[in-house]
């Protein structure tokens, strides 16, 4: 199965596909977001390079703003 | 604009001098007998070269000032107004070359004024002031 | 979810060059208001400076007797309440007794900066909170406001403002700090629309050019007379703009009360402004700590939320593109015209040349502001006014979720709101929901006296508000929110009650602020298990919960609305503003534990009060604190004759989709609910029973979750502080809150 998980929402994996790539799929807009991949943290400088292994676990978490 | 320039070419970073220009700085200036409160730094670095911190009268921190305590003044160098000066530190947080500084016996920061009295203390003539325009004000 | 719009998407915005130094002037005829004043009273004091945040004596007042007194600041009342909001809730529980009505004399309006209040090196440090018996929702409402006033008030030598009475004659009460004179003046002349008449106060009372950032004034304004959504605009001196700049202490109809007791504004006059006036034990952590936050900000905030371009208004189309932005009265989550008023229209249209901290050292400076805004309806058409905002609350509520996506027009709304002293948050909910009462039929031209108020229909918008400060027409029916009207169209027969009850987006009174939580559960619990009312100032979970999935369980739901309330109520205590603590975050904040949480932030906040007061304090003393101020305020809300479990209600507008259009407008998230979690096969069900089913669940869950929250906060199912909690907190000291909890089971 070609699939990784998102904050626990399956999505379909692509060869070659990228943190940004998942952003985009996802439409996570927000700039205030910590992201991990299995459990490692991907730094911002990253998003467009690092790529996300088949079956990886994702997980976007979106700080508070605003208000 | 007055502009205070170095030559790295010429500055040994205190392996001969003593630091002159830092020292003439606090104490003609700040009228300070400590070194680190003046409104330049040059710094050793392992390698055996230096590192200098001047201000280059840039302005940002003109911007961010909430108090319009720090204006131009007649040769464009950036001067404070302790006056108005409400001690807040953004023009700290705002400077990029790290060179607004502040003392903490006294409330409120300091910064160099292009005054040149540093460059006639450096014994190997590192130093000087240049008159360049002053750059457009620049939105933070 | 919407298609998202982004900058790239539409053609570039202007940068409007405008002259952010002109304006139109109103200082024709100061000196004859001046000589119009008629002093009534005059008492002097001794001005005197904070010692470690406090000045131990607060300044009590009464416009009706006259009477001024000082009161000494006890250290019970410094160990039990801090200051602030908690000052504020105890000042009220004395002043008022079960029977008080917002309009009594007895009702005070309290003004109370923190002991952090005043700091000039921590950005976010100069918040004043306002408490009062709200005419909305009567219990107590506390508004957390900018501008100069409070770190005057406490630089002049009081913690605290109480006001109470009511004057036969508008007044003015002038507090001049320097010269320890205390002026209360008949004030007949001026205009009480806020832009005019605090630019003619900040002159009349300045003693020369310089002293104007010296003066700050709170007003409110024509509006605020005639409806029971009035706000308190605090004024502070913008130095590079050359006017005065208004933040507002909105929510809960506080200007109502203002005007009400026939105060005018209040003028203070404080003294010269240094970096260390509150007295802190130890000034050097707070000068490192402060730029240690401007270096975070200078670097982080351009890649993180440009709030210091745009303000809060940076996450309209964020809110836009999660589904979340209130569209229509709360019926949708997006519009496909949201790049109109997005985030990089203001960019463009407020000046970014000017410095935009609502009190010194805020190097967040979101409180932006657009100039050369010329005004096209209404008494100051043709004027040309520098609007404070938008923010995201006003961009928002005044905006998409009353369909008015043309952003001159926004800033008109904004503008009258501000200077008619109404709340940007709860007109623009009261009037999405005239609006969708007008779309369904259950209001028409006849009812509204000729308004059209169809979806963005900005003209009539404007007409309905100018009615409001006229106090005619349709306007003044408006005027007395959303709970008000709902129960007057029932009583008339206009339509469905069930229906009117269901959209009306308002809980205990007070009207939703601009986030949708119908797709959050513990949101929901954000908005009605607050003490106030729903404001999203107490919890803001829609990210953690909806989109992070960081709450899976009603126990971790509770849990965050156990922490988030009390974190929250923490900022109000001491005077800080939110904003600084998670609009910016540091670089390594993704490598922490707890990242939502910011904690290196909770530790600036910590080492500040600990180098303020002397007293080392810890997380868990910080959220003890707040405790006890929290559970102060639910026990008021009981003597109140509120602050029950039936008062936590919330409308099904809030929770789930009300109307078919909704319904099909989510239909794939909603089946999927119907197929996992309440196990049925839609296929099989007409839309009604879908419908129906859906809510069922949904409800059937806020329950569920109401009880979760109550028991971690201590409360009985009911919502009623036990004994326990009471006792854990220290607050049995108090016999008469022993009494009202034991009253009410708890
Ligand atoms: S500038 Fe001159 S005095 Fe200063 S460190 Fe260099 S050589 Fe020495
Ligand atoms: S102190 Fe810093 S910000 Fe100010 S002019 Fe000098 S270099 Fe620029
Ligand atoms: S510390 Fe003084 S000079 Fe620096 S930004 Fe603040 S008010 Fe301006
Ligand atoms: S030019 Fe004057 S103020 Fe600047 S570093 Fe030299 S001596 Fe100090």
């Amino acid at each position: 199965m070609n699939t990784i998980l998102v904050n626990g929402d399956p999505l379909e994996w692509k060869d070659g596909m990228t943190v940004r790539d998942v952003l985009t799929l996802k439409r996570f807009t927000f700039p205030m977001l910590v992201i991990t991949v299995n459990d490692n943290i991907i730094d911002r400088k990253r998003y467009d390079t690092a790529l996300i292994p088949n079956d990886a676990s994702v997980k976007v978490v979106h700080l508070m703003s605003g208000g | 604009m007055r502009q205070l320039r170095i030559d790295m070419g010429k500055c040994d970073a205190g392996r001969t001098c003593q630091h002159e220009c830092e020292e003439a700085c606090a104490i003609k200036v700040f009228k300070l007998d400590s070194p680190e409160h003046a409104a330049l730094h040059i710094r050793e670095l392992a390698d055996g070269t230096g590192q200098a911190i001047l201000c280059d009268q840039c302005g940002d921190c003109v911007v961010v000032c909430p108090a319009d305590a720090l204006r131009r003044n007649k040769m464009g160098a950036v001067v404070l107004d302790k006056e108005l000066c409400v001690g807040c530190y953004t023009c700290i947080g705002f400077c990029e070359k790290g060179i607004f500084e502040r003392n903490p016996e006294w409330l409120v920061p300091f910064k160099c004024i292009s005054c040149g009295i540093c460059v006639k203390a450096c014994p190997h003539a590192a130093l000087e002031i240049v008159d360049v325009p002053q750059p457009e004000y620049r939105i933070i | 979810m919407s298609s998202h719009t982004t900058e790239t998407d539409y053609p570039k915005f202007q940068r409007c060059e405008v002259d952010f130094t002109q304006r139109t002037e109103y200082l024709d005829g100061l000196e004859a208001m001046k000589a119009a004043h008629k002093v009534l009273k005059e008492w002097t004091f001794k001005p005197s400076l904070p010692q470690q945040g406090y000045t131990n004596r607060t300044l009590y007042l009464n416009v009706g007797t006259l009477e001024v007194k000082e009161k000494a600041v006890t250290q019970q009342m410094k160990d039990m309440f801090i200051g602030g909001r908690g000052f504020g809730m105890w000042y009220l529980w004395n002043a008022i007794t079960p029977k008080t009505k917002w309009n009594d004399p007895e009702n005070e309006i309290i003004i109370t900066p923190g002991p952090i209040s005043g700091i000039t090196q921590y950005p976010g440090s100069g918040k004043s909170l306002v408490v009062a018996l709200s005419p909305e929702t009567e219990i107590p409402i506390d508004s957390n406001v900018g501008g100069y006033f409070g770190p005057l008030l406490k630089f002049s030598g009081y913690d605290s403002l109480e006001i109470q009475g009511k004057a036969e004659q508008d007044l003015i009460v002038f507090i001049d700090g320097q010269k320890g004179l205390l002026r209360i003046e008949e004030a007949p002349a001026e205009p009480l629309d806020s832009h005019v008449l605090a630019e003619i106060l900040t002159r009349m009372y300045a003693e020369n050019d310089a002293d104007r950032v010296n003066i700050s004034v709170v007003s409110s304004g024509a509006a605020a007379e005639h409806s029971l959504i009035g706000m308190l605009n605090f004024s502070w001196f913008d130095k590079r703009r050359g006017c005065i700049r208004l933040k507002q202490a909105g929510r809960g109809g506080i200007g109502t009360i203002f005007r009400n007791k026939k105060i005018k504004a209040l003028v203070i006059r404080g003294p010269e402004v240094k970096g260390d006036m509150n007295h802190p034990v130890d000034q050097e952590t707070i000068a490192k700590t402060g730029i240690k936050l401007h270096q975070e900000l200078r670097s982080n905030d351009p890649v993180q939320c440009l709030m210091r371009r745009n303000g809060t208004a940076h996450i309209i189309e964020i809110m836009d593109a999660y589904d979340l932005l209130p569209t229509h009265n709360f019926q949708y989550g997006s519009h496909p015209e949201v790049h109109k008023i997005a985030s990089y229209v203001w960019d463009q249209r407020c000046t970014q040349r000017t410095t935009d901290g609502c009190w010194y050292g805020c190097s967040m400076a979101c409180a932006k502001g657009a100039d050369g805004v010329v005004l096209q309806t209404g008494p100051y058409k043709g004027h040309r006014v520098t609007v404070d905002g938008p923010e995201y609350e006003n961009a928002a509520g005044l905006g998409s979720n009353c369909g008015v996506f043309d952003p001159e027009f926004l800033l008109e709304l904004n503008f009258y709101c501000d200077t008619y002293g109404i709340c940007t948050i709860t007109y623009g909910t009261l009037c999405a929901f005239v609006m969708e009462c007008y779309q369904r039929g259950i209001l028409n031209k006849e009812r509204t006296g000729g308004l059209e108020m169809t979806w963005g229909n900005a003209l009539d918008d404007l007409a309905m508000m100018h009615q409001m400060a006229q106090g005619e027409g349709f306007g003044k029916i408006a005027g007395l929110g959303v709970k008000r009207m709902k129960a007057l169209f029932i009583a008339n027969g206009w339509g469905d009650a069930a229906l009117i009850n269901d959209i009306g987006m308002e809980n205990k009174g007070l009207e939703y602020s601009q986030y949708m939580s119908k797709e959050s559960l513990a949101q929901q619990g954000g908005y009605a298990l607050t003490n106030k009312g729903p404001q999203h100032d107490e919890a803001w979970l829609i990210f953690m919960d909806m989109v992070n999935k960081q709450l899976p369980t009603f126990e971790d739901k509770a849990e965050a609305l156990y922490y988030f309330p009390l974190w929250r109520t923490w900022f109000g205590l001491y005077g800080w503003c939110k904003l600084p603590w998670n609009d910016v975050a540091p670089s390594d904040n993704a490598k922490t534990a707890e990242p939502t949480k910011i904690p290196e932030h909770v530790q600036n906040y910590l080492d500040i009060v600990s180098a303020m007061t002397g007293k080392k304090i810890t997380s868990e003393d910080m959220l003890r604190q707040s405790a006890r101020v929290y559970n102060f305020q639910r026990i008021f809300n009981i003597r109140m004759g509120k602050g029950l479990r039936l008062h936590d209600h919330a409308p099904y507008r809030s929770q789930g989709p009300v109307t078919k259009e909704e319904y099909e407008s989510r239909i794939e998230r909603y089946e999927k609910e119907l197929r996992d979690q309440v196990g049925v096969d839609p296929t099989t069900m007409s839309l009604e029973e879908k419908m129906a089913a859906t809510r069922k669940y949904r409800i059937d869950r806020y329950e569920k979750l109401v009880d979760a929250v109550y028991t971690r906060r201590g409360w009985t199912l009911d919502g009623v502080p036990t004994q326990a909690r009471i006792q854990e907190l220290g607050l049995d000291i108090f016999p008469e809150l022993v009494e009202i909890v034991k009253a009410h089971g708890g």
